[in-house]
């Protein structure tokens, strides 16, 4: 690998325990609601990821929890430095998915450690899985909740990998929300579903980790290329036993079969990436299976969505940021930088900008929102240069005095939307209609300057050479930080 | 013999449940001889009542987000109702 990266997830579970962010459990843990509580004590800790040795009614399987759920664990899985900071590890993922996409290689079964175990037909029950049951309340076990699901288009070669939750209903049926903006759901619900007819799938757990980076980037690129970009290297895939898919050939589970278009069952509720359980219990799309095939002593990755932070928020942050950046920068923009705190659960975008011309934090929102990630932005916060957009103090600084209560504040009506805002009434919910606002968070350019406001901060009152002296002797005034 | 337990999921009204006939419903199994199938859902036909000694099983109710109610139901399931021609 031209970047110090991990071709599997074995390889990187290894990885956070080199680097201590790793507990293994060696005592037996319940599959229900034993390990998902786990789960989520450490994303709401932060402590080092779970990994179980040893699962309650399912000897010879493993979990592993809570896989990228910090900033320290995305630079592990990007060969990186683990305090490699934010920006850093921002501008090392904008570089490498800048240019030529690389393509994936196809290998041997032989070769496919995800074929080392084949079930077939009746021997392909899901509940020979040791899915867990992640939170009280849950309408099922969600064996798929880290994972990705492979599907095609009907008409063309486009290949998708999404992250799409999945809870089990039977031994043989999955079931989970698509919704119709999604890749996945134009090509289900626009294609396959006028025809009525089945759209193979591979469910795919535990694969390594920038292949789980990849499935929740918004990128154009097809995402086993994006991973090959995060590796430098080409993606190992593998064809699926029951249908023309290809899957990465070391990832632990695969799950193949059929997304059914004439039915939908029930699922929900679930916890949801923004804290709640919004969405109730409703039909959704239908996943049948024909075929599961595994490594030897398959390690399950469970991801336990709830309040801040686990990793969908933390991915989905990281990348819809980066992927605004992108645009930004491709329109000229000169914005300084785009960041989304995780625990914004990605609703809140904050981009900072030269503000050069009037009318510039209007021309980012209407970007923003007309982009066709809309739908996962309510909130776009525009600061000027001066303020560090990493840092939350500043933010909220700039939020509560540069922004004007009325003029400042721009609302979007009759938005695209998702059923899953936690702050919309039950009629937005159900059309999935958003709402959407701009905080501009810039003094307008034809203030007079002698009228702006001067912000009174170390580094903004103090001349330089002054400030050089404090910094030189703070420790010895008796300071130890 | 112990009684089973089932549960299902009522969306928010539970006085629209109707009671004494037959009816088709998503139902969990809490109690299956084998725990690895614990939480299996299937349709059924069956009937329901909100006196939880009326018939041979148990019924948990949760409401559309998943907030347990505090007393269970009884049901007798008569047929498990196969949905899928795949």
């Amino acid at each position: 690998m031209p970047y110090p990266v991990f071709k599997d997830n074995r390889e990187f579970i290894k990885a956070l325990e080199a680097n201590n962010d790793l507990v293994t459990i060696q005592q037996e843990v319940d599959w229900d609601l034993e390990m998902g509580a786990i789960v989520r004590r450490v994303c709401e800790k932060k402590s080092a990821s779970p990994y179980f040795k040893k699962i309650k009614d399912y000897p010879g399987f493993e979990a592993f929890g809570a896989p990228l759920a910090t900033y320290k664990r995305l630079a592990i899985a990007m060969g990186m430095k683990p305090d490699a900071s934010v920006p850093e590890i921002s501008d090392e993922y904008v570089k490498r998915t800048t240019g030529e996409p690389i393509k994936s290689v196809f290998v041997d079964k032989r070769k496919a450690s995800c074929k080392e175990n084949i079930w077939l037909g009746k021997d392909a029950d899901l509940f020979k899985l040791p899915g867990p049951m992640v939170h009280d309340g849950d309408g099922g076990r969600y064996l798929a909740t880290w994972h990705f699901v492979v599907s095609k288009d009907l008409d063309t070669e486009f290949v998708n990998w999404g992250m799409y939750r999945q809870m089990v209903f039977d031994e043989k049926t999955m079931v989970g929300p698509v919704l119709p903006f999604s890749d996945m759901g134009k090509m289900f619900y626009g294609k396959y579903v006028p025809k009525n007819k089945p759209m193979p799938f591979a469910t795919v757990i535990g694969c390594d980790p920038l292949a789980g980076v990849a499935a929740c980037a918004p990128s154009p690129i097809p995402e086993d290329e994006f991973t090959g970009m995060l590796m430098g290297a080409p993606v190992e895939l593998v064809k699926c036993e029951t249908n023309d898919l290809y899957v990465p050939a070391h990832a632990e589970i695969i799950i193949e079969g059929d997304v059914i278009p004439d039915i939908r069952i029930d699922e929900a509720p679930f916890g949801e990436y923004t804290g709640y359980r919004t969405s109730p219990r409703e039909p959704r799309t239908v996943y049948r299976v024909n075929a599961i095939t595994f490594r030897n002593n398959p390690i399950v990755t469970v991801s336990n969505m709830g309040v801040p932070t686990d990793e969908g928020q933390l991915l989905r942050s990281f990348s819809l940021g980066l992927e605004m950046r992108k645009l930004l920068e491709s329109q000229g923009i000169p914005i300084t930088g785009v960041f989304m705190w995780p625990e914004s659960t990605h609703h809140l975008v904050v981009v900072g900008v030269r503000p050069a011309y009037s009318g510039i934090a209007s021309q980012i929102a209407n970007l923003v929102f007309g982009s066709k990630l809309s739908p996962w932005f309510t909130m776009v916060v525009v600061v000027d240069d001066d303020t560090d957009i990493y840092n939350k103090d500043e933010v909220i600084h700039a939020l509560c005095t540069k922004c004007h209560p009325i003029r400042g504040i721009r609302k979007y009506e009759q938005a695209p939307g998702t059923p899953l805002y936690p702050f919309a009434d039950p009629e937005e919910r159900k059309w999935s209609r958003g709402s959407q606002v701009l905080f501009d968070c810039t003094f307008p350019l034809d203030w007079p300057k002698a009228l702006i406001p001067i912000k009174v901060s170390f580094k903004n009152v103090y001349p330089k050479e002054i400030q050089e002296k404090v910094q030189k002797n703070w420790k010895s005034y008796g300071f130890k930080d | 013999m112990a009684k089973k337990e089932y549960d299902t999921f009522v969306l928010t009204e539970l006085s629209q449940v109707p009671e004494d006939q037959e009816m088709e419903m998503i139902v969990r199994d809490l109690t299956p001889a084998d725990r690895r199938y614990k939480y299996r859902s299937f349709y059924a036909t069956a009937m329901v009542s909100k006196s939880e000694s009326k018939y041979p099983d148990l019924l948990w109710v949760r409401l559309g987000r998943g907030q347990l109610q505090e007393k269970p139901w009884s049901v007798k399931i008569l047929k498990e109702v196969n949905k899928f021609s795949y």
